[in-house]
């Protein structure tokens, strides 16, 4: 065995074993072939192309490729001949007789009578692939199958010349090793173009996966440049690609095989999805899995990327998002929450199917592991923000924003374990493989407890942080008029919206609430609904809250009025809002009414209950069937004072609500006014009609009724105005 | 402090990826075995503050020391995660068992926990650009496998090396090449896929398109912008981000406490300078070995001598070392200083310097050079393949460790404000 030294540049020329001229006209021919049809047109721009692309190279491999180029040029007209004497051109035999001729090499290599296969065959056989490869490069179906289903006529080819290529190299017994011995030259010419229609199968596959929806970004970004050209062809195999420099626009129907126009999470045509899977196969049968799931993984990756970036979701440092304003994060939870929702719900699924359909059968493990890794990435991504959010400083008003992106999170979870489960039954014979991507969603999985909890832990400890607030909430300036409470209102309304979070809430407090060790005991007995008692504990703090402040009034019965007041909002809230009434249940409404009846009582006897007292006969007016004047003009006298009185104040206390406030006065009212009648009816005749009853008698029923219509108004002008 | 002990096991099980690799802390198991006495006097404090400062001294000596595994390897990067997770955990447990959550809120000490851990969360970005920094560096293996395959000997030995098989390999690494190299260069003039350096046979134009397709960057797809190549792999931080100013962030101007400090916090404060030296020499040293984003070392650090830190000593040590390695002439332009990113950086070059120009077939000599190559690769990539998954979930721990660490002790700090307004 001769060895001739090849330099990696020149190899296609042949070794010794062929006359000089047949070399030559070998490397024309193939030369020839190859471009074999654009060849004439395209001979100048070769040329040009050559010398521009050497530029980067040696001065000595510039002039060989200049001189290959004008090779090809003489050869215009050189038919390769082979060794055959003398065939007429064009007459090489043709692909398909190479291709039988090597089927009975391979096949027979099974048998006991193994055939040879010449050096020329392996060579003409290598040739009329790269040929096959060359002319079908721009041909928009090339990788679609052929009649009947049969793989593509290409990728036929280039399984052939891959099983070839393996029968050559492998020592499988005596021919293997004999056929490495005696085959040499034709190993490197067909495992050379093997690898070489590795490479466009890679490229091609690479231009199939982009996203059409990338594609169109980039267009718009980028118009006319040479890049956008690679979008469309990428550098391939033949000179054609020369041609492609001088286009500007493309048709984004070719992009993609048809594809335009397709949404972005499926993206994918069922016929691209077609013409990608034989490429797989094509690639794994020649051991090129890796190239391919690289390919694959690095595509999607950066498709699915895009696609977060469209959605309006960018990447931010965890250290930017803590120094955030809460305006400003609260609009990228917003987005964010959308994001993510969008890729668990719709984008995972789409990867998944387009792995599953594109790394079909003996390949589905190399699917399963791309498509566990592109999850994997992707969604911890968009975890960072999450961590950095359950990060912020916490205040009351992020509580909702927070707990929607918790769940948003919880939500996903199931999505990932459903997938993880199916990881967790592997295929038969796949165990070892499956386990990367098992591995890979199994960390997804638990960074996304990781997460979860972070939020939930978060959530909880905002929401406990209130009876910090609340507790905090200690000021000295009662309120005027005994209304309802900024803090009742806000904290009500605060309570109310969380309680339209109870579901998630309760689920917080049972999963992620950790009771700090200073308030546990207190809890203890309530834990089946730790949320729940949470809350009731935020309620009777700011029960406790108000009747604090309720000591503030000097006036007993302005101080029920407050307490009336607020209890009554709190009562309102809860009774309007189904869902909090749920949490805090009748039993408190209950208790509360109560509290407020008695408040009322309190009022009713601390200011009514007085002036009853002096409409009473309690034996000082009349004595003995007589009345006393001096004592009836007393009566009278404080009587007309303490409504004089009344009016003045309480005219300007606020009672906000309709309801209580009639209640208020209906009450008053059917105390006071029958009462008042009556002690008219019985005394009024003792005062001489004119002076004196004018002087004693200054209000009548009607005017009594018009005064405590008047109560509660929170508007003294106009008591004054009336009194005048 | 039987609450601090149940809250420390609860939440170290709870991790995600607990590690048991690292063993508790001396200090930190004596804390869980039994409640250290009621009487807090200053003088036990101040022992197990010495403590502390000590154990991170030895840790940190004991990763330069001759025994421990080469520096800036992928298992002596382990090591130091584990030595930084080690201190992490005993700081925590110096900051609970000594300071009731009063006591932490109390100025000076709440001013420096604050700071300490402003710098900690800076520290939180950087292990998210460690972890892309490690899924590069999986991609590359990927394409050092492909190569190392390619040129595998078939089993019984009997065939040579193809022409095919060499190009797989070589275009392999010129791929590793450019996704190691990726932003520096945009991949612009490397690419050249799949014919070694010499296009030929007309195939010119071919080697053409893919640079200028390359080198304009938005061939990637990524509408990025990032000018890398189409197997380029996107960050996870933001592009303004950078590994050298949050390294500055991290060990800038980190405040000497004053002796008067050190007295009115009981020794506390010393023990956060501790953290935060230690911190910065991690967050240093992992920055040097791993590719990311704007890696640089121009953050400048140092301690007093005379400060009576134990640790001083090991931490100066240990930075000068890294930062020698980094003047190191032909790691200058390496995307990390990692060992095994200098073995890939020097076998594929080894592989592409031996197979350029190779004459085919191989005769024996070439042969069992390219093998011998091979080999070197094939034990490249199993070290790769053994140590980044670990490697990958330590940077993790690193991570929610600090996070947790931070969120407990800055509850204490906001916890007793609301008590004193009781």
């Amino acid at each position: 065995m001769e060895r001739i030294p090849i330099p990696i540049a020149m190899l296609p020329q042949k070794s010794s074993s062929f006359s000089q001229a047949t070399v030559r006209e070998e490397k024309l021919g193939r030369n020839l072939s190859l471009g074999a049809i654009k060849l004439t047109e395209h001979i100048e721009r070769v040329k040009k192309d050559a010398e521009d692309a050497a530029a980067a190279a040696s001065d000595k491999d510039k002039d060989k490729d200049v001189a290959a180029g004008s090779a090809e040029g003489d050869a215009a007209d050189a038919a390769g001949d082979g060794e055959t004497p003398a065939p007429p051109p064009h007459e090489e035999p043709s692909l398909a007789e190479l291709s039988a001729e090597v089927d009975d090499f391979l096949a027979s290599r099974d048998g006991d009578a193994p055939l040879s296969i010449s050096e020329v065959t392996l060579d003409r056989f290598a040739s009329a692939v790269e040929v096959e490869i060359a002319q079908s490069e721009d041909d928009e179906d090339k990788w679609a199958p052929g009649e009947d289903g049969e793989q593509p006529p290409l990728l036929a080819a280039i399984r052939r010349i891959a099983t070839l290529a393996s029968a050559l190299t492998a020592s499988g017994g005596n021919n293997g090793a004999e056929g490495a011995v005696r085959y040499t030259i034709g190993v490197h010419r067909v495992t050379g173009v093997l690898h070489r229609a590795m490479t466009f199968v890679e490229d091609e596959f690479h231009e199939l996966l982009e996203d059409p929806l990338v594609a169109k970004i980039s267009h718009a970004t980028d118009p006319g440049s040479a890049s956008a050209k690679a979008m469309r062809r990428p550098p391939s195999f033949g000179h054609a690609a020369g041609a492609e420099q001088d286009r500007c626009v493309i048709p984004s129907s070719e992009g993609s095989g048809g594809g335009g126009g397709a949404e972005a999470s499926q993206p994918f045509p069922a016929e691209t999805v077609e013409r990608l899977r034989a490429m797989v196969d094509a690639m794994v049968a020649a051991g090129y899995e890796t190239e391919c799931t690289e390919v694959f993984l690095v595509a999607r990756r950066n498709a699915l990327d895009t696609a977060l970036l469209s959605l309006g979701y960018e990447k931010a440092s965890i250290d930017d998002v803590v120094k955030m304003a809460w305006e400003g994060l609260e609009t990228e939870i917003g987005t964010w929450i959308k994001a993510f929702r969008h890729i668990v719900n719709v984008g995972l699924s789409a990867e998944h199917d387009l792995c599953a359909r594109v790394f079909a059968g003996s390949n589905t493990h190399l699917g399963r592991d791309i498509f566990a890794d592109l999850a994997r990435c992707a969604m911890l991504k968009m975890l960072n923000f999450t961590e950095a959010v359950a990060m912020t400083k916490r205040a009351a008003e992020k509580l909702f924003k927070v707990l929607d992106m918790y769940e948003a999170i919880r939500d996903g979870a199931p999505i990932v374990d459903a997938y993880l489960s199916s990881y967790e039954t592997p295929e038969k014979g796949g165990d070892s493989r499956s386990s990367s991507g098992a591995e890979a969603l199994a960390d997804l999985k638990s960074e996304l407890v990781s997460v979860r909890a972070r939020l939930g832990e978060s959530a909880a400890a905002i929401f406990c942080d209130l009876e910090s607030s609340i507790r905090a909430d200690a000021g000295k300036q009662p309120v005027p008029g005994g209304a309802v409470h900024p803090l009742t209102r806000y904290l009500m309304n605060y309570l109310k919206y969380v309680c339209e979070y109870k579901n998630t809430l309760e689920q917080v407090f049972r999963e992620h609430h950790r009771p700090d060790s200073d308030d546990a005991p207190g809890h203890d007995s309530e834990s089946s609904n730790p949320f729940a008692a949470q809350l009731m504990e935020v309620m009777e703090l700011l029960h406790d809250n108000l009747e604090a402040k309720s000591r503030l009034y000097k006036d007993l019965a302005l101080s029920s009025i407050f307490l009336m007041n607020n209890g009554r909002y709190m009562l309102q809230k809860i009774r309007g809002s189904p869902e909090i009434n749920a949490v805090v249940g009748e039993a408190w409404a209950r208790k509360r009414s109560t509290d407020l009846r008695q408040y009322h009582k309190n009022y009713q006897r601390e200011t009514w209950g007085r002036v009853l007292n002096v409409l009473r006969d309690d034996g000082g007016i009349t004595v003995k069937g007589h009345v006393q004047k001096p004592v009836l003009k007393e009566r009278f006298k404080q009587f007309n004072a303490a409504m004089d009185e009344i009016q003045r104040t309480q005219g300007a206390w606020v009672v906000s609500d309709e309801q209580l406030q009639s209640e208020l006065r209906v009450s008053i009212a059917a105390v006071i006014v029958p009462a008042y009648r009556s002690f008219l009816g019985r005394f009024a005749q003792h005062f001489t009609a004119g002076r004196q009853t004018e002087k004693y008698i200054k209000l009548s029923g009607e005017d009594l009724e018009g005064i405590i219509e008047e109560l509660f108004e929170g508007n003294a002008v106009s008591m004054t105005r009336r009194r005048n | 402090m039987p609450a601090t002990d149940s809250s420390s096991s609860s939440s170290s099980s709870s991790s995600p990826a607990h590690h048991t690799s690292f063993g508790r802390s001396i200090l930190s198991l004596r804390h869980h075995g039994f409640p250290p006495t009621p009487d807090h006097s200053h003088s036990t404090d101040d022992r197990e503050i010495d403590a502390f400062q000590r154990h991170a001294a030895d840790l940190l000596l004991d990763l330069l020391h001759s025994d421990a595994p080469e520096i800036l390897s992928l298992h002596w990067t382990r090591h130091l995660l584990d030595s930084f997770l080690i201190c992490l955990e005993e700081f925590r447990s110096v900051l609970f068992a000594h300071a009731h959550a009063a006591a932490l809120a109390r100025a000076p000490l709440d001013r420096l926990l604050a700071d300490f851990f402003d710098r900690a969360v800076k520290a939180l970005d950087l292990c998210n650009a460690l972890r892309d920094g490690l899924d590069l560096l999986r991609h590359c293996r990927k394409h050092l496998a492909i190569a190392a395959a390619a040129l595998a000997p078939s089993p019984a030995g009997a065939a040579q090396l193809g022409e095919g098989q060499i190009r797989r390999a070589r275009k392999a690494l010129t791929d590793l090449t450019i996704l190691m190299l990726d932003d520096k260069d945009a991949g612009g003039g490397q690419r050249n896929r799949s014919f070694g350096r010499a296009p030929k046979d007309g195939h010119q134009g071919r080697g053409h398109h893919r640079r200028s397709s390359s080198g304009s960057g938005s061939g990637s797809g990524s509408g990025s912008g990032s000018g890398s190549g189409f197997r380029s792999l996107s960050w996870s931080v933001s592009r303004s981000w950078s590994a050298s100013r949050q390294l500055q962030a991290i060990g800038g101007n980190l405040p000497v406490p004053r002796p008067h400090d050190v007295a009115s916090t009981g020794g506390l404060a010393s023990a956060v300078y501790t953290m935060a030296a230690v911190l910065f020499v991690t967050a240093w040293a992992l920055v040097a070995a791993i590719p990311c984003q704007d890696r640089g070392l121009h953050a400048h650090f140092t301690v007093p001598r005379t400060g009576g830190f134990p640790w001083a000593g090991p931490v100066t040590a240990l930075y000068d070392r890294v930062l020698d390695e980094s003047k190191n002439k032909d790691r200058k332009h390496s995307p990390g200083l990692l060992k095994e990113i200098h073995q890939i950086e020097r076998c594929s070059r080894h592989l592409m310097e031996v197979t350029d120009a190779a004459h085919f077939p191989l005769d024996h000599d070439k042969e069992a050079e390219v093998q011998g190559a091979a080999h070197e690769l094939v034990q490249v990539c199993e070290t790769l393949k053994d140590g980044l998954d670990p490697l990958e979930r330590q940077v993790r721990e690193m991570f929610h460790r600090i996070v947790r660490t931070r969120t407990e002790i800055l509850d204490c700090l906001s916890r007793p404000n609301a008590n004193t307004t009781e």
